[in-house]
């Protein structure tokens, strides 16, 4: 098992390093100028220069991806160049909100995938199932931007009874975890949970069927096992995969927000993502990128490595 | 939209690839799939979707780049409006049915496009192996590493908006997963005997690839593929959404979201429909592919 | 007896704590606050030198800061002028027309308490404009050298007196000063000396990453707290130096809300009290649910900048005037802004010191319009086909393309065919410095780029001087009158403030004479608030004085 672990640690390395590099190309490949965020379109070229020089974008790109990595793995990456801010402190704090949202959304679609699909699994070719499906299907085809969008119409607009946008009354420096401030959570958590809870529901459904119509459960019952205890037997060996698309949706949501947040004004990590794309401040780009690209690989690690912990088949493969 | 479920789906897809296929088997497929409901009433939307988007100009529909302020956001069931106009007073109708244009084109070329490049270079990993494979897969796993979200919008946002880098950097998101899932079934029949067979007799390699492993692989890559349209879709039509795909004053389903967005307090309803038209694209791509995926399953 | 007066207390006691009790919430509630929702994506910069263009300035810039001169705010229906600041009086020096000398406001702190003086003044130049100095900020130079293009230097004479030199002799300098803020530097310095880093210039950067949030400046709003990219909460400076300006409510809270519906919609739910710009779409809803809006002339012009190469259409006077008296503006306000923008009729209107007294006076004169074409050669059977580069969106756009479309329908009717050519705001933005002759251009002989019209080096200079072609800075048509460079010439050397707002009213004169621009429209910087907040005074400026506004219980 450790061997096992330190093997897929040492594996990880030369991905992390070609994530880096891939963010910063992505950045650099960028037309246009990398000021353009502080400096006026009527700023003279004289001026531009010299700004250029400031920031050190007159030198060679290698040169610049190696200065970066370098700072970056001492944990230093650059300050934003629109707010002068330290990048790793914005995004830090965009990433904890991007947290909040994730888990309130994890425990929405987590706990109604897992329910639909046992109950789908249970009732396989019923209309329960059918129906079960069907709000799993929607769930993974709709294009959640929109659905926030009809739910912001429905309970803010046209009811009046959620907030539309926002990170509580007092931003989320001043998060709270009562109704006062629960109620923006709402929302862009329900929207961030219908893609997860979908694909909980397929993957749930599928292990359920497969499970119990195995030969075995038919001698587990005909030997007398409670419906219950062919229930426990089925959550027993569903787990570990389910565990893993879970852990894997999890890392989707921390990674993949940038439309949800943008919808609902959360300030997260996507939402920073894309006012570093619109205000073109590349060290927050690639700093944002990189670190939301990291969580996903260490998420992926922490999953492969948790498989392999429960279920020790995995390791030959 | 997070990924598809890539267990489930490649999986079962996988699990669908028959390793021989006996002509019968491709017709077999094809009743099964005529009998389903739900694929063909499927079929049948996306069909009049694709047909009005391509026959548009001669619908006798509104000119849908033609606004007027008189006649801005008006309600749904509008006389002269069947589905009222938009923020600068063209016609909706008009326009979704227009929008299908690009947005049909943005969401499904990339995964077309992925689809002939992923089996590709997945095929020439799976089939000649070694350092090339290596080589490949590696590479592969690098932009597997970031969730696809994060990767279409960090490469949109690095080209610039534009409908062409849309389609480019969609096409770099879906490449790495076709290529897996080409690489993995292709190994998996390398060793088969009808291969050995033809190599044996003195088959090249490319005559293998194309004659011997691509006619056993191809059906399960291209299930797979059809299962990411729908991603694909809600990815282009989430890119526009953002500022980051087509262009005003381009119909285009993302963007007239976009667009309309700052509506959704006079007319929420009008502003609402560019998106029921990419769910009930997206969603019947999905249900079609599902379809597709248990048709070709025989097993059952 | 004992009992019953034990009883007493312990009942007065009561009383008395329930009293308080009660009393806190009251006393809690009582400070006033006022919330206001900004079209910005983002808290503009709070280190002194604001990013966010103008409304940066707005919120971060005039209301914790002062500069050495300022604008009068205080009239909604007088032009909005340059008034002494943190300086009380200047003048150039007579021998060498390139030295100033500014006398400071005494008697002025910082918000950290430490004095503002000659030192402060000029610590605060060089943060733009001295490299080597340990404060000298790059972030900071973008935005504020290019507001001031001529100051070169500052040097100390005594505590209250400092000299400014420029490159070259420069009448607008008073002018210019308005976007230097002072920022405190004995605050600075203490985080400078906290700072970490390998060098000074990751010291300084540190240095103003904290000050940025823990700011010191003079002015009427001191920075209380601040949520990056959320929210920022000002409170009032009772001990500020203009006691006429000390803020009536407590606390200002700034909300980022880049958009107009989310806007909207809170102040509609009482989120906020006071948004800017709300989405015009809902202006009938407001109204009619009691919220009062406001919106004045801005220092901004809506044109269209006309190419003057060779070969341009609209190299013949003819073509230039026609095309300005061919629209009804009226039309356009009504019909397509709902009331929210001012008919142009020049860069500054009556009334305006720099306005000056045009011959050509533009208004909707169709017949003459059609007329002046036809002298020009032009007729229903041989029109004029003009194409014009413009975005579908952009900062201070408006709504380009039905504007746009409004023109293009009006112009027919003066025999042009009007061509759009729709591109990116940003790209937009960028082919403006690039000029006409450039093949960003792509063939269009106008293009749709409004700007800001409150300093006359923007209003005029950089658009009529012919040494400000492309790439200098934004003649994009290449203009190239004599008359106007000569008129430049003399306002900049003109050094007595009236006479040199008499020769910039002479080169506006000429300019509108000349029919330079195809002036369509000003903004009106529109504003929607809670009935609750009084004494709003909008003046004819893209700024806005806080410090009188109250709010009622």
């Amino acid at each position: 098992m450790l061997a096992y672990i330190a093997r897929r640690i040492v594996y990880v390395i030369p991905i992390v390093i070609s994530v880096a590099l891939v963010c910063f190309l992505l950045v650099h490949i960028t037309p246009g100028d990398p000021l353009v965020a502080i400096l006026p379109a009527d700023a003279s070229q004289e001026l531009a220069a010299q700004l250029r020089a400031a920031y050190g974008f007159d030198r060679p790109l290698p040169v610049q991806f190696g200065l970066w990595l370098l700072r970056a793995l001492h944990g230093d990456l650059g300050n934003s160049i629109a707010t002068g801010r330290p990048v790793l402190a914005e995004v830090v704090r965009a990433v904890g909100n991007t947290v909040t949202l994730a888990i309130a959304a994890a425990i929405i679609g987590f706990t109604m995938g897992i329910m639909l699909g046992l109950i789908a699994g249970y009732f396989r070719e019923t209309w329960i199932d059918k129906l079960a499906t069907s709000f799993a299907i929607a769930g993974v085809s709709v294009p959640h931007y929109w659905l926030g969008m009809l739910l912001v119409i429905i309970f803010s607009v046209e009811l009046n009874w959620l907030p539309a946008v926002g990170a509580g009354p007092g931003g989320s420096g001043a998060w709270a975890w009562d109704w006062a401030h629960l109620k923006y959570l709402v929302l862009p958590a329900i929207t961030t949970s219908v893609i997860p809870m979908g694909i909980i529901t397929r993957t749930v459904r599928a292990l359920t069927g497969d499970i119990l119509s195995q030969d075995f459960v038919e001698a587990l019952r005909a030997k007398g096992l409670r419906e219950t205890g062919v229930f426990r037997h089925v959550i027993k060996n569903a787990a570990p995969t389910a565990l893993a698309v879970m852990g894997l949706q999890l890392g989707y949501m921390l990674g993949g927000s940038i439309l949800i947040e943008t919808v609902f004004s959360w300030p997260g990590s996507g939402f920073l993502l894309n006012s570093a794309i619109f205000q073109r401040d590349l060290p927050l780009l690639q700093g944002t990128i990189l670190v939301l690209a990291l969580f996903f690989v260490f998420l992926n690690l922490l999953v492969d490595i948790a498989q392999a912990a429960i279920d020790p088949r995995i390791k030959r493969g | 939209m997070s990924e598809l479920p890539l267990s489930a789906t490649s999986d079962a897809a996988l699990q669908a690839a028959p390793a021989t296929k006996a002509r019968g088997y491709w017709a077999t497929v094809g009743r099964r799939i005529l009998r389903d409901k739900v694929s063909m009433a499927c079929a049948l939307v996306l069909l009049l979707i694709f047909v009005s988007a391509i026959l548009a100009p001669w619908l006798g529909l509104e000119d849908p780049y033609k606004g007027s302020m008189i006649r801005r956001l008006r309600h749904i069931a509008t006389p002269g409006y069947p589905l009222g106009t938009d923020e600068l007073g063209r016609d909706m109708l008009a326009r979704l049915i227009y929008g299908g244009r690009l947005s049909l084109v943005v969401g499904i070329l990339p995964v077309i496009l992925a689809f002939g490049i992923g089996t590709s270079l997945g095929l020439v990993a799976g089939y000649v192996g070694g350092k090339l494979n290596t080589a490949i897969m590696r590479t592969v796993d690098v932009f597997y590493a970031f969730p696809s979200v994060l990767l279409a919008i960090a490469i949109s946002g690095a080209l610039g908006a534009g409908i062409l880098n849309s389609i480019v950097a969609l096409t770099i998101v879906f490449v790495p997963q076709i290529t897996r899932v080409a690489e993995s079934v292709t190994t998996g029949v390398r060793n088969r005997d009808f291969v050995e067979a033809a190599r044996a007799s003195g088959a090249g390699p490319f005559t293998i690839m194309r004659v011997h492993i691509l006619g056993n692989v191809l059906g399960a890559i291209f299930v797979y593929a059809t299962s990411l349209i729908s991603v694909s879709m809600i990815l282009a039509a989430g890119l526009s959404f953002l500022g980051l795909g087509t262009k005003p004053p381009e119909p285009e389903w993302g963007l007239m979201l976009n667009t309309l967005r700052t509506a959704i307090y006079v007319n929420p309803w009008v502003a609402a429909l560019p998106g029921a038209m990419i769910f009930a694209v997206s969603i019947c791509f999905n249900l079609l592919s599902d379809g597709l995926r248990s048709a070709m399953d025989i097993r059952n | 007896m004992l009992i019953k007066t034990t009883t007493t207390r312990a009942a007065l006691i009561a009383l008395l704590a329930l009293g308080t009790a009660a009393a806190w919430p009251r006393a809690a509630s009582a400070e006033t606050v006022l919330r206001i929702g900004m079209t910005a994506a983002d808290i503009p910069r709070t280190l002194g030198q604001p990013d966010q263009g103008f409304e940066g300035n707005r919120f971060t810039g005039v209301t914790m800061y002062d500069a050495l001169t300022g604008w009068d705010l205080s009239s909604a229906d007088k032009a909005s002028m340059v008034i002494p600041g943190l300086a009380t009086e200047w003048k150039v020096d007579d021998a060498d027309k390139t030295k100033w000398i500014f006398k400071l406001r005494p008697g002025v702190t910082f918000h950290d308490g430490s004095p503002f003086n000659a030192d402060a003044v000029v610590w605060n130049v060089e943060k733009v404009l001295k490299q080597d100095a340990p404060q000298f900020d790059a972030s900071q130079v973008g935005v504020t050298a290019s507001r001031m293009p001529t100051l070169a230097s500052a040097k100390k004479i005594d505590d209250m007196t400092v000299e400014l030199t420029t490159k070259e002799p420069d009448s607008f300098l008073p002018i210019n000063l308005t976007n230097l803020f002072m920022a405190s530097p004995s605050k600075w310095q203490a985080f400078y000396d906290k700072a970490e880093g390998a060098d000074a210039k990751a010291k300084s950067q540190g240095a103003w990453a904290a000050f940025a949030k823990d700011a010191s400046g003079t002015g009427p709003w001191k920075m209380a707290s601040f949520t990056p990219r959320e929210r920022l909460e000002l409170v009032k400076n009772a001990n500020y130096w203009d006691k006429a300006r000390v803020p009536k409510v407590d606390k200002m809270v700034l909300l980022p809300m880049p958009e107009a519906n989310a806007r909207t919609a809170a102040l509609l739910s009482g989120q906020v009290d006071w948004v800017e710009a709300p989405a015009p779409d809902a202006l009938p809803e407001l109204k009619q649910r009691g919220f009062l809006l406001y919106a004045n002339e801005q220092p901004h012009v809506w044109p269209w900048q006309f190419s003057r190469v060779e070969g341009s259409p609209w190299n013949d006077i003819r073509v230039r005037k026609a095309a300005n008296l061919c629209v009804d503006r009226e039309g356009l306000k009504d019909g397509l802004l709902a009331g929210l923008m001012v008919p142009a009729t020049g860069t500054f209107e009556p009334g305006h010191p720099w306005r000056g007294n045009p011959t050509f006076q533009i208004k909707y004169d169709k017949p003459a319009a059609q007329k002046l074409m036809q002298e020009a050669g032009f007729g229903p059977n041989k029109r004029l086909a003009v194409k014009i580069q413009t975005s579908a969106s952009g900062s201070g756009q408006m709504q380009p393309l039905p504007m746009n479309e409004y023109l293009q329908q009006a112009l027919a009717e003066c025999y042009f065919d009007v061509q759009l050519d729709v591109i990116e705001w940003n790209t937009l933005f960028t082919n403006w410095r690039r000029g006409a002759k450039d093949p960003s251009a792509n063939g269009s002989n106008a293009t749709n780029v409004t700007y800001a019209a409150m300093d006359p080096f923007f209003a005029l200079v950089r658009f009529l001087q012919s040494s400000m072609a492309p790439p200098v800075s934004n003649n994009w048509g290449f203009i190239n009158n004599p008359k106007f460079d000569e008129l430049v010439k003399k306002a900049r050397q003109t050094f007595d403030p009236a006479a040199r707002d008499a020769a910039l009213a002479e080169l506006h004169a000429a300019s509108v004479d000349d029919a330079a621009f195809f002036y369509v429209a000003h903004d009106v910087g529109p504003r929607a608030m809670s009935p609750k907040v009084k004494g709003v005074v909008q003046p004819k400026s893209w700024f806005i004085d806080f410090s009188p506004i109250s709010m009622a219980p």
